[in-house]
């Protein structure tokens, strides 16, 4: 588990019953919710917007969402830190899509290794095995993929600005963009 | 559009593509609106995605949390139609302090008055103020004074171990244009973990993840760092020490 600034967020078992009685219209679970993942729902939006300010409509718009459609939350088909995040993520790339945020977008160095593997030093005793499944399957990826794909996820970027930002052809981009993905996944069901 | 690439049966365009692609964030306005479209009518490609969804979770665990603003939560209630947070009395099964305090616009300015103010503030928030629950057993404040190189205070921390929180209030801090200041706990012998991001124009309260709070402790040294906004990549220091102190008994 990475740092936190909340109270043990994660416990996927205390989440799933938040969530399962915010879409019973518990508000005291809700808040409870809140305060265990909004720094984290933040941060995964800002990330994405980068303004504080956007990011802060993004995440309002997030928790409205989670009140009004927590019932829509199906245990049996995502964990609850998967739908939540999905939710941030969403929202903030369609924001971003809609084009009214302003981003600065840094180069993209496809030699430099951007695969940490000690990302999760903070919490190596938690990091369960499904993490250390999908980081060492990115770690067989050639590292030009694996970059385009983390920097995609992380930032939202689309086909064209991973093809500007680090000077390659589109084509070329979306290639080693899909055929990452196949071998990711290929890896992760072996 | 996106034809699929790398079919994994030889023919067979591999629908998995495109989830992975919608999932990724990679595809334009256009291409992205279609796909959310599919996703209500067609339960296949809405499963595909999900299961991406769930592949790609664990990337989440290296963003680092940021601090929200206060003003946020009453915005949500607002919008949600819930009612005001202060109206309500929401049992808190985890002790946490009482939200009102924590986001109450008097509580922030009378704590910004001054660095010493602020100290005394905060232990009497942390201490005398009444709790929903009978009073704790006392436990002695912990405080650390985060100097710069010169020896100049910048931040002054105080910390509730027994609720792991820790207020920690700025001085005059010159943060670089685009940067942002990045709390650090380091025990002795141990690598920095994470606190998250601080606000430098105002005191904030830090919870302190579960699995920390035992590390908060004499000698143990909390540290600022400037680090890109949305904290330091892989939750390690990327950026340079602006200040840092050992954690003491008051």
């Amino acid at each position: 588990m990475a740092a936190s600034s909340d109270i043990h967020p994660f416990d996927p078992d205390r989440l799933r019953d938040l969530l399962v009685a915010t879409a019973g219209g518990d508000a005291g679970a809700f808040e409870q919710l809140y305060q265990s993942t909004s720094g984290k729902l933040f941060g995964i939006c800002l990330r994405i917007v980068q303004q504080r300010s956007d990011a802060e409509d993004v995440l309002q718009d997030v928790y409205v969402t989670i009140w009004r459609k927590a019932a829509q939350f199906d245990a049996a088909r995502a964990s609850a830190i998967t739908w939540l995040a999905m939710m941030a993520r969403n929202k903030a790339i369609d924001r971003l899509r809609a084009g009214s945020v302003e981003r600065h977008s840094a180069p993209i160095d496809l030699a430099e290794d951007l695969h940490d593997p000690n990302a999760s030093t903070l919490a190596l005793a938690e990091t369960n095995e499904t993490n250390r499944r999908l980081d060492a399957c990115l770690g067989e990826l050639e590292a030009q993929r694996r970059n385009l794909i983390r920097i995609a996820f992380f930032e939202g970027a689309t086909y064209e600005e991973l093809a500007a930002r680090c000077g390659a052809p589109l084509g070329t981009v979306k290639s080693w963009v899909r055929r990452g993905l196949l071998r990711l996944k290929a890896c992760l069901e072996r | 559009m996106n034809t699929p690439v790398g079919p994994t049966q030889p023919g067979a365009p591999d629908p998995n593509d495109v989830a992975a692609e919608y999932v990724l964030g990679v595809l334009d306005a256009a291409t992205r609106r279609a796909e959310q479209e599919r996703l209500l009518r067609d339960p296949m490609f809405s499963r595909e995605v999900a299961e991406w969804e769930a592949r790609l979770t664990p990337l989440i665990d290296e963003i680092v949390p940021v601090p929200v603003p206060h003003a946020l939560w009453p915005r949500i209630c607002a919008a949600a139609g819930i009612g005001p947070p202060l109206d309500r009395t929401a049992p808190d099964l985890r002790a946490r302090p009482r939200p009102g305090m924590w986001q109450s616009a008097p509580f922030w300015r009378w704590l910004s008055a001054g660095a010493f103010a602020a100290v005394a503030a905060s232990l009497f928030a942390l201490f005398v103020l009444p709790q929903v629950a009978p009073p704790p057993p006392q436990v002695a404040p912990l405080v650390a004074k985060m100097v710069q190189d010169e020896g100049k205070a910048l931040f002054l921390a105080t910390v509730d171990v027994r609720r792991g929180i820790m207020v920690v209030q700025p001085t005059t801090v010159e943060i670089p244009q685009g940067r942002v200041p990045e709390l650090w706990l380091i025990p002795p012998g141990d690598t920095p973990h994470s606190l998250g991001l601080l606000d430098p124009s105002r005191a904030n309260a830090i919870v302190v993840p579960r699995e920390l709070i035992a590390a908060l402790a004499p000698r143990a040294v909390v540290a600022v760092t400037v680090e890109p906004p949305g904290g330091a990549p892989g939750g390690k220091p990327s950026g340079p020490i602006i200040a840092k102190g050992e954690i003491s008994l008051l």
